[in-house]
């Protein structure tokens, strides 16, 4: 009992200690943890947090619900966070409430996908298409400029999937390099299994598949490889999570995965920057990594 | 002059008539059961003779991958069928499809238990979830609609739980964020392997043991003759003494332990339990059973309609995909076939 009461006492006494520094809150609006890659966005911005004792982010997930994220965003304005950090489901609809907060003081970083306006801090995200145009070169140079390869593209009214597919497109412009099937996956994985037993049943001579997402590319590896003609051909995808991609690519099923970074951690180290007063751009576009059987257990390598 | 006419006009009645009668052989054929019900995938395979991409729609892997493709949502139907046979619906397979195969992907790959604990532990899971709508459904008398979609979130939440949110495979990360990997259970690959010289799924064996199980239930037992009562007539069922309640938890026990069948079928294709799996299988599950002709009323249908709508979907798909027809015209020309060919079934005099 008298161990308890100590212990409590010392609790007690190290969270006044805490109190004490300026403790900063984050808001973290997510618009939906349905997948993985944003469960890996929300755990890039976890990890980097927690080495920073003076910030407490709070989560919230809207679920894939545009409506939900902007009485979410509302909240946050609402408790007086110090900083709002927004990854959007949508442009339009999320633009007011993230332009309500800016206008009310707090500073807003906008993750991966835009809003409209320039009423936010900073924007951080990738671009897709080059990523699609660096995918498309690497399949020129790996297939020596010519052979046929099956696209897989994600869902094609998403505008990821559209820069997937005509940055890929631009990549092997004036090459040899034929697309022989194309079918929408709309990034699952079971539908890439099945239109890939249709690519193979179609097509007697497959030299590389391309699949807008890891588990896309994962998906047809396992048809071709139920079809007994995984050595015939290489898989490509993108994304490069942890455990998908980069996984892939160690245990030899994917050739290639391409990152899709989260901007997680630099969403913190910008956040740090901006609670600290300093200026920081309005616009970072993030690097990408190219993760290859030979690189992968070394970080990868960075594309141009 | 009036009387030629009428002689015409009589003649003219005698042709009709003798007409039909030539008819009257054809239309008769067309109004047996078995033909009406054949009559759309009939339908089906034709559109595939006719575009069969290069001759593609010919090779026997072409049809066993159909078959691989529908097992598991014919799985689905399956326990479907014989909650829809009671008058019920449950909406709740999609996300205990979801649910089971991240379940039996934690037991099996990250606990690494044994295949036959494994599995039975995911499939009392699955009929547990069952007859919780089942006891919803039938003691409460909450209407099936409710009841079942409820579940459907809740084990849907329960799978994201579970899972913490992500796909459970073999790939792991430790707490220092580097990757660790497990082995795949070899039930894994025996269950999403192939047998008879490479020719047929094993995942579409357990699909067509499925159906043989609710045939023989429907069609042979004393309990299945129950679940059209109970569909056919509530009050009549319930006044000849007919056991209600224990025939609609049978019926969505049944339907739960389905849904954990092809969780682990849907869960060994993927070598992985996805938290997200199933989402919206039900819809494509119910339209296998009505697809097959068991009316959504209860009391009418059986189990080899629903093989054979299973059959229908899954041509379908497989057509459209083989001919790569792009997404948006694919789910037009779904839903116009889809109405064409349940027209087709319903040809009366």
């Amino acid at each position: 009992m008298k161990k308890l009461l100590v212990m409590l006492v010392a609790l007690g006494l190290a969270a006044t200690a805490r109190a004490a520094d300026k403790k900063y809150v984050i808001g973290m609006s997510q618009c939906n943890l349905g997948e993985p890659w944003r469960v890996q966005m929300n755990a890039d911005v976890k990890r980097a947090a927690e080495k920073h004792p003076n910030i407490e982010v709070i989560y919230k997930d809207a679920q894939n619900d545009t409506l939900k994220q902007v009485s979410q965003i509302r909240e946050f304005i609402a408790s007086k966070v110090d900083l709002l950090i927004v990854s959007p489901k949508e442009a339009v609809p999320l633009t007011p409430p993230v332009s309500e907060a800016y206008k009310a003081g707090i500073p807003v970083i906008v993750l991966d996908r835009k809003v409209t306006g320039s009423d936010f801090t900073e924007f951080i995200g990738a671009d897709n298409k080059k990523i699609g145009r660096h995918l498309g070169q690497w399949v020129v140079k790996t297939l020596g400029g010519k052979g046929n390869v099956v696209e897989l593209k994600g869902l094609m009214t998403s505008t990821p999937g559209q820069d997937r597919d005509s940055g890929f497109r631009e990549g092997i412009k004036g090459s040899d390099i034929k697309i022989v099937f194309e079918a929408d996956m709309k990034w699952l994985e079971p539908n890439a299994r099945k239109e890939m037993e249709s690519a193979l049943a179609t097509n007697p001579h497959i030299d590389l598949v391309y699949g807008h997402n890891d588990p896309g590319a994962h998906g047809a590896y396992l048809a071709a490889k139920a079809a007994g003609r995984e050595g015939e051909m290489k898989f490509v995808g993108i994304d490069g999570l942890p455990q998908e991609g980069q996984a892939y690519v160690r245990q030899g099923i994917l050739s290639a995965s391409f990152e899709y970074p989260t901007g997680g951690d630099v969403a913190i180290e910008k956040a740090l920057e901006v609670l600290s007063g300093k200026q920081i751009p309005k616009e970072i576009v993030l690097d990408s990594r190219v993760f290859t059987k030979d690189n992968v257990d070394s970080g990868g390598e960075w594309l141009k | 002059m009036r009387e030629t006419l009428e002689t015409q006009h009589e003649a003219e009645l005698a042709e009709v008539e003798r007409r039909r009668d030539g008819l009257k052989p054809l239309l008769n054929f067309l109004q047996r059961p078995w033909v009406r019900a054949l009559a759309p995938l009939v339908l089906v395979l034709i559109i595939g003779v006719v575009f069969n991409a290069h001759r593609a729609f010919y090779a026997w892997g072409t049809h066993r991958d159909m078959l691989r493709q529908v097992s598991v949502y014919g799985i689905l139907a399956c326990g479907l069928t014989l909650v829809i046979i009671t008058g019920g619906i449950d909406l709740s397979v999609g996300s205990l499809l979801g649910f089971t195969a991240v379940l039996f992907a934690q037991v099996s790959i990250h606990q690494a238990w044994p295949a036959l604990p494994a599995v039975l532990v995911v499939l009392v899971a699955g009929s547990a979830c069952g007859l919780v709508s089942g006891e919803l459904i039938s003691r409460f008398r909450m209407q099936p609609f409710i009841a079942t979609l409820a579940m459907m979130v809740f084990a849907r939440g329960l799978a994201k739980t579970i899972s913490g949110g992500e796909k459970v495979s073999q790939a792991v990360l430790l707490p220092d964020g580097s990757p660790k990997y497990l082995d795949l259970p070899r039930v894994f690959s025996v269950i999403d392997s192939k047998v008879l010289g490479g020719h047929l799924a094993v995942v579409s064996i357990i699909f067509f043991a499925c159906v043989a199980v609710c045939w023989v239930l429907l069609g042979k037992l004393r309990w299945g003759r129950y679940l059209y009562a109970t569909g056919g007539n509530e009050d009549s069922a319930r006044l000849s003494g007919i056991p209600i309640h224990r025939v609609k938890l049978l019926a969505y026990g049944l339907s739960g332990l389905m849904a954990a069948v092809a969780g682990i079928c849907q869960a060994v294709q993927e070598q992985q339990g996805d938290p997200e799996a199933g989402n919206g299988y039900e819809l494509t599950a119910i339209a296998i059973v009505v697809m097959g002709g068991t009316s959504l009323n209860g009391g009418r249908g059986g189990m080899l309609f629903t093989l054979l709508g299973a059959a229908i979907i899954g041509y379908l798909e497989k057509i459209l995909s083989i001919n790569a027809v792009p997404e948006a015209f694919r789910l037009m020309l779904t839903g116009g076939i889809v109405v064409a060919a349940v027209l087709f079934q319903k040809v009366r005099k």
